[in-house]
């Protein structure tokens, strides 16, 4: 059998989207998110998201290929093949349901509710040309994008960027902007952008854009003010983060201050996993055996139903067996000591039994907590509950912005630990560790000393995310330190660029952040999460904010040879 | 002998079952080049990672400046002056060529004297220190030898092990390998040299010794063993005072 040509294929990818879409509940669920309030929902954004990217990529020269003779017929075609497949869906569920087939039985997102909104309510059997005509139509304005001059297609992205963004982020922008004061009905309402604010949107990216392109991008726009010098951009940006990062709280509500709580302890465990990860290349599945540590030494030492305050619960001190900052520095003994517990058996094994072997050890601790065995101590099932919350002076800790504050006091210390750590001699012994341990021993790096250490570090900055975990939800249960998180944490680094630091940053807000603020994509959550992932792992492997040397190592090398005429003809 | 300054008795390695050493003795005095010469699989490359003790000593001796090393750690045994240049060079490919440098130092503490040594070694391999802050990776076979070379020196070894040199480099670039090699030779450092190219090796070294399937089959000083006709007999494993 022959080929389909590529615009057909195209297409029909872009059809089975949208029913797959639509068979997860996508569609449906997303039809009552305003992108444009009352105009366009976000189901319709998707689904012209969809056919728009079908017309781009069959009017593009596929990868290695030749540009197609008539890109806009065939993005025109591919837009209208995916709009015929949606229409034949919609029809085929139709007459299977007429005819006593449900498949709502499997896919229960099926609905004839659902199947109006694929048919834009014209009916079932218009379904089909209306989806063809939307089909070619965008797939038309894809074609087009993919032809038009790079200036064109990147403002035309950007002002569709833009306004998405604005549109999901209008929950959270709108809160900002109360907080600052500024009235911001004119720019959002039920969630999503009002017409104005569309207008607004797209005008002030334009605006931008155009001047930008003028000026020549935004260094020489800089360069262009006078007295404005590099460093002292520099200087700015850091004062504008700081003075970012300290008003944060006061201008977002209490429950976005405590997701960037939840943000912060997650680039804390973050950096600290980089460390074992990251710099000693050294794969630990079971990294939350040192969250748990830090919850359950906090919560031992000072919560008032601690076994160490005495077996009569009822009789309560006043506050814990000791003062939660009394608590942190031996919170990090405890850690570092389990550190060289679990890293001294391990030392011998590598790459995958390694990580095996310390997935097993992120299960034995939290066995062990649950344990009946340490139930007198560790309180089984139940955990430890009363924890207080971190005593600041004057302050009630267990409000959200006041934990933020304290967490992004721990991150700052860690980042810059991180940071030293890793251009310091040790830094560099864990490089060369990482790409060859024979060879570094034979240069004398103890790898065994240097694989203990890596564990140790990593075991005291994870901890810390697990001592403010405790202290933040007053409670440490073995619920909460399951296998997950190990790979949430995992996935941070991973995400961000495995030993970059502003990576965990990225990857924390973009794997943790993220799915808190746009929880009304609900069910969808984790799909999303594994969407973007793989899209990361297969368009930027090496992360989103990658180190430099390790995305050499991905990317592997790319030989820069000059003529050597001493050393011609150098052999491999 | 007296004044050896590494000497191997009888010593006996292997990995997990397979003893590839099956006792043997080399001794290099200060100052000399020794070779070490050998067909495929006849245990060169154990011989020299038994005696930087990546490979476990299971009887018999090693010593360094008459004070036993076998039993050492790996990183002991460098810092106590021993460094080895891996076959097929094995450098940290994403490190830069000054990174590799710094690396080898690594158990050093004496920054100006390191900065020197890194001076020294880009004033032996001009090329390097053109390439400073090139990736390793990206040098090329000859440039990349001269590097491992460059990188065991920059722990201010007595002794230097070099595994196969030669290995996969044009015969230009072999020639060049082996006049370096001569240099740092003429500064005092002893170098222990394994090789298959068995001309080339006799032509710089002062002794070498013929290894087959782990015992040391003839000895001798390298215009001596050049003559002797055994020595190709040994490299086909045919000598027969060697059978089992």
């Amino acid at each position: 059998m022959r080929r389909l040509p590529r615009y057909v294929r195209v297409g029909l990818l872009g059809g089975f989207i949208i029913i797959y879409l639509t068979a997860v509940g996508m569609i449906a669920a997303f039809h009552e998110r305003n992108i444009i309030t009352g105009v366009v929902q976000f189901s319709v954004v998707l689904m012209t998201l969809v056919y728009m990217a079908a017309g781009y990529l069959a009017a593009r020269a596929p990868k290695g290929g030749s540009p197609p003779l008539r890109p806009t017929r065939d993005a025109l075609i591919a837009g209208a093949v995916g709009g015929v497949l949606v229409g034949v869906f919609v029809i085929l569920m139709t007459v299977l349901a007429d005819a006593g087939y449900t498949p709502r039985d499997m896919f229960i997102a099926i609905t004839p509710a659902t199947l109006d909104i694929l048919s834009f309510d014209q009916g079932t059997y218009l379904s089909l040309p209306v989806q063809a005509v939307l089909g070619a139509v965008l797939g038309l304005a894809g074609g087009y994008l993919s032809t038009a001059t790079p200036n064109v297609r990147s403002t035309v992205t950007r002002a569709i960027s833009a306004t998405l963004i604005g549109a999901l982020g209008a929950p959270l922008f709108s809160v900002m902007m109360a907080g600052l004061g500024i009235p911001s009905r004119w720019l959002f309402r039920s969630e999503g952008l009002t017409i104005v604010g569309t207008v607004f949107v797209v005008g002030v990216t334009l605006l931008l854009r155009w001047y930008l392109l003028r000026a020549g991008g935004v260094r020489n726009a800089l360069d262009r003010v006078p007295g404005v010098t590099r460093k002292n951009v520099n200087v700015v940006t850091w004062a504008v983060v700081g003075v970012v990062l300290a008003v944060l709280p006061w201008i977002v509500n209490t429950f976005v201050s405590d997701v960037l709580g939840t943000v912060g302890l997650y680039i804390l465990l973050g950096l600290g996993l980089n460390i074992v990860v990251g710099y000693a290349g050294l794969l630990d599945l079971g990294y939350v055996a040192f969250y748990a540590v830090g919850a359950y030494s906090v919560a031992v030492l000072t919560a008032r139903s601690s076994f160490l305050v005495g077996a009569d619960v009822t009789n309560l001190a006043p506050d814990g067996f000791m003062n939660f900052w009394v608590a942190i520095p031996l919170t990090i003994v405890i850690a570092v000591i389990i550190g060289v517990l679990i890293g001294a058996p391990v030392l011998r094994l590598r790459g995958d039994y390694l990580a095996i072997v310390t997935l097993g050890f992120g299960e034995i601790i939290r066995t062990l907590v649950l344990s009946d065995w340490l139930k007198p101590y560790l309180g089984g099932p139940q955990g430890i509950t009363e924890i207080p919350s971190v005593p600041v002076g004057p302050f009630n800790a267990r409000d959200p912005r006041i934990l933020y504050y304290l967490i992004l006091g721990f991150v700052l210390v860690s980042y810059f630990v991180s940071t030293r750590l890793k251009y310091a001699r040790i830094g560099r012994a864990w490089a060369a560790m990482r790409e060859d341990e024979d060879v570094a021993e034979g240069m004398g790096i103890s790898v065994i000393k240097y694989k203990i250490l890596a564990f140790v570090m990593g075991a005291a900055v994870g901890c810390l995310g697990g001592a403010f975990f405790a202290a933040k939800l007053s409670v440490a249960n073995p619920g909460s330190f399951t296998l997950l998180v190990s790979i949430n944490v995992l996935a941070v680094v991973v995400l961000g660029g495995m030993g970059s630091i502003p990576g965990v940053v990225v990857g924390s807000l973009v794997l943790v952040g993220l799915p808190e603020l746009l929880r009304e994509f609900g069910e969808f959550r984790l799909h999303i999460y594994g969407i973007i992932l793989v899209a990361i792992m297969v368009f930027k492997p090496e992360g989103l904010f990658p180190d430099a040397r390790r995305a050499r190592e991905l990317r592997g090398e790319a030989t820069v040879k000059e003529p050597v005429p001493a050393l011609a003809g150098a052999a491999e | 002998m007296n004044g050896s300054v590494l000497s191997l008795s009888n010593v006996v390695s292997g990995y997990g079952a397979s003893e590839v050493l099956q006792g043997v003795t080399i001794e290099v005095r200060p100052g000399e080049t020794v070779c070490l010469l050998g067909s495929n699989a006849a245990g060169k490359t154990t011989t020299l990672r038994t005696i930087l003790g990546l490979v476990r000593v299971r009887s018999g001796e090693v010593v360094f400046n008459g004070e036993r090393i076998d039993g050492l750690k790996t990183p002991a045994i460098v810092a106590k002056g021993i460094t080895m240049v891996p076959e097929n060079r094995r450098l940290f490919a994403k490190m830069s060529v000054r990174e590799n440098l710094e690396i080898g130092a690594n158990l050093r503490t004496d920054k100006a004297a390191i900065l020197k040594d890194i001076e020294g070694v880009f004033e032996m391999f001009p090329r390097l220190s053109e390439r400073a802050k090139q990736r390793a990776g990206t040098l090329s076979g000859g440039e990349q030898q001269m590097l491992a070379i460059g990188r065991a020196l920059m722990a201010d070894p007595a002794v230097l092990l070099m595994d196969e040199p030669s290995m996969g480099l044009a015969p230009i670039l072999v020639e060049q390998v082996f006049e370096k090699i001569q240099e740092i030779s003429g500064r005092g450092v002893t170098i222990f040299l394994v090789e298959q190219n068995a001309n080339l090796a006799l032509s710089i070294a002062d002794r070498a010794y013929v290894i087959q399937t782990g015992r040391i089959v003839l000895q001798d000083t390298a215009e001596a063993l050049l003559a002797n006709p055994d020595l190709s007999k040994a490299y086909l494993g045919e000598l027969d005072s060697v059978g089992e």
